[in-house]
């Protein structure tokens, strides 16, 4: 089975070693421990019609590493990455679509898809506001929630989906 | 960091130890677990091991199976043994890879290309390089900064909440004044009936009795229809309702057609009646009250209601224009309150305007009344209604 690393990439706080632990270990803490260093963890896409499975090595960073965040040794031989934001803190959005365009610029190619996550915090009704880069340009953009665990596994499978279509 | 040595390089800085001790002393440490050795071949395949660190690490399979944070650097090991650089290592600090019970020890990874013996080594020790206060650090530092947006998302909302309990203040005083003078009347005139029946009754005079009990039926009909009006109007901007797409030109018509009316009223739309994204039933209350309240004010036989729209940026303005008797200024202020019926035909809970001016409010927009019935006939209504809902 193939394996391919993936980067959860985000601003602290908005969610990303929740939905790390949501998809490979199906549960969720509400206290809030930062991540040191990187956390990786294994994650196999069960295989489906028209794509063998393939094993996702996810990198939980604590998110934040520097400015030279794209040339950092965590970052070598990145597959994909999933850039999160927090639906509840607008400042977390514009970081995240910062981060989408540095990566695409430092990864040509590689697909990245942008999570808003905490999806559960939002009113019924409420849509969060978007900055215009973010829209269009042809970015996956998945609302999660690491609390219910809304489309957490799915957005893991999209991208895998993506990654076998963009190699063949 | 520890440098690669060649195993026949002089050992510098020995203290006057033999290799053999400063072997066995490394190998000691590697025992109590402070750091971990394992060999590697050139396919990355490990062939031995040394402490209990690289338990882990399983023997004639590759690395990368049992270390999966090695996956995708396999190119990068392998450049090692290529490069003519001095010090040919690749660093992986701070790395824990998460078992399925969710916990893992933090580690540092460092692989060096050793070409004295043709192998890779990779050399394992404990990440405990950030002491625990650093982390408690960052941590605190951390759940800070989230702690801080959140109590901001938190004041405005509760700013929010405030302002709808002043209103909902403002409302319950204003129920309190609808219900000692509106509804007090009426249950004073129920006092006397029941009074007058029993009166009736002791002088076996069924028939007054009777006719008390069917005025005491009336009554209480009508308390019940104020009550419900009364609680209509409390629960507006309290339900959660749908937006949709609102053709108000069709609106506008569907209202004039189902509302009855005698039959020299005309009913004339006018203007531009835009699509607008918004609530369809408020706006579609507050039409047909104004409509309905045109129709049945009026005192000719002859008459037109006139409906317009004007698109002004970030409202639409309606205006419900009739040419009946007119209100007068004196009575303007009191027209939008509850039970405030101007005489007028009977049957209505003097309700109407009083909703629709409280959905108005609701939906971010104003209202207002133009009549001066001692210059010239006629009353218009002239609503602002928003292109965008403000939601409570
Ligand atoms: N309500 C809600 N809280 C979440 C969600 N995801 C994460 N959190 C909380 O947000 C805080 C930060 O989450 P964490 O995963 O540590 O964020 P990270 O710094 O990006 O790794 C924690 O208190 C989590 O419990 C979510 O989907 N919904
Ligand atoms: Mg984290």
């Amino acid at each position: 089975m193939i394996a391919r690393k993936i980067m959860l990439l985000g601003e602290i706080g908005v969610g990303k070693s929740s939905i790390a632990k949501r998809l490979v270990l199906d549960r969720f803490e509400i206290d809030y421990k930062p991540t040191v260093g990187v956390d990786v963890y294994q994650y196999v896409v069960p295989d489906e019609p028209g794509r063998p499975g393939m094993r996702l090595i996810v990198w939980d960073t604590d998110g934040n590493f520097g400015d030279a965040i794209f040339r950092h040794v965590y970052m070598k031989q990145a597959s994909a990455a999933m850039i999160v934001g927090d639906v509840t803190r607008t400042g977390t959005i514009d970081a995240m679509c910062r981060l989408g365009m540095e990566f695409r610029d430092a990864f040509p190619g590689r697909h990245f898809s942008y999570l808003l996550n905490k999806h559960d915090l939002l009113q019924p009704g409420d849509t969060p506001r978007l900055p215009d880069t973010m829209t269009g340009a042809g970015i996956p953009l998945i609302r999660t929630s690491a609390l219910t665990g809304d489309n957490v596994k799915d957005a893991f499978r999209a991208a895998a989906d993506i990654i076998q279509r963009r190699a063949s | 960091m520890p440098q690669p040595t060649s195993s026949n390089a002089a050992l510098p800085d020995s203290s006057g130890l033999a290799p053999g001790d400063l072997v066995a002393t490394g190998m000691h440490i590697a025992e109590l677990g402070i750091y971990g050795m394992v060999w590697l071949d050139h396919q990355l395949v490990s062939r031995s091991r040394y402490g209990p660190l690289v338990a882990f690490i399983e023997i004639d399979k590759p690395v990368t199976d049992s270390v999966v944070a090695l996956i995708g650097l396999e190119d990068d090991i392998a450049a090692l043994a290529r490069t003519e650089a001095p010090v040919r290592l690749l660093e992986l600090p701070a790395v824990a890879m998460i078992n399925p019970d969710g916990r893992a020890p933090r580690l540092n990874f460092t692989i060096f290309w050793l070409p004295a013996i043709d192998r890779f080594l990779l050399l394992v020790y404990k990440a405990s390089s950030r002491s625990d206060i650093e982390v408690e650090l960052t941590r605190q530092v951390r759940a800070r900064l989230i702690a801080e947006a959140e109590v901001q998302a938190k004041s405005r909302e509760l700013s929010a909440a405030n302002e709808e309990l002043a209103i909902a203040n403002r409302d319950l005083e204003q129920y309190a004044t609808i219900i000692s003078h509106d509804l007090k009347a009426p249950l004073r005139a129920l006092r006397y009936l029941s009074d007058d029946a029993e009166q009736a009754l002791r002088a076996e005079e069924p028939e007054k009795a009777a006719a008390a009990v069917t005025e005491m039926r009336a009554l209480a009909r009508r308390m019940s229809r104020m009550m419900s009006a009364l609680l209509d109007y409390a629960s507006v901007g309290r339900k959660a309702e749908a937006v949709t797409i609102v053709d108000t030109r069709a609106l506008a018509e569907s209202i004039a057609a189902s509302l009855p009316r005698a039959p020299g009223l005309r009913i004339v739309i006018d203007g531009d009646w835009p699509e607008i994204v918004t609530l369809e039933a408020p706006l579609d209350l507050v039409l047909r009250n104004l409509v309905d309240n045109a129709l049945k004010h009026h005192d000719r036989d002859r008459g037109i209601v006139r409906l317009t729209a004007r698109d002004c940026g970030a409202a639409i303005e309606f205006q419900v224009a009739d040419d009946g008797p007119g209100i007068p200024a004196a009575a303007h202020g009191a027209i939008f309150m509850p039970f405030r019926t101007l005489g007028g035909p009977a049957g209505g809970t003097g309700m109407g305007l009083a909703l629709v001016s409280r959905t108005v409010e609701a939906v971010g927009g104003t209202i207002s009344i133009h009549s001066e019935p001692e210059r010239a006939r006629g009353t218009a209504f002239t609503f602002k209604w928003p292109k965008s809902i403000a939601r409570g």
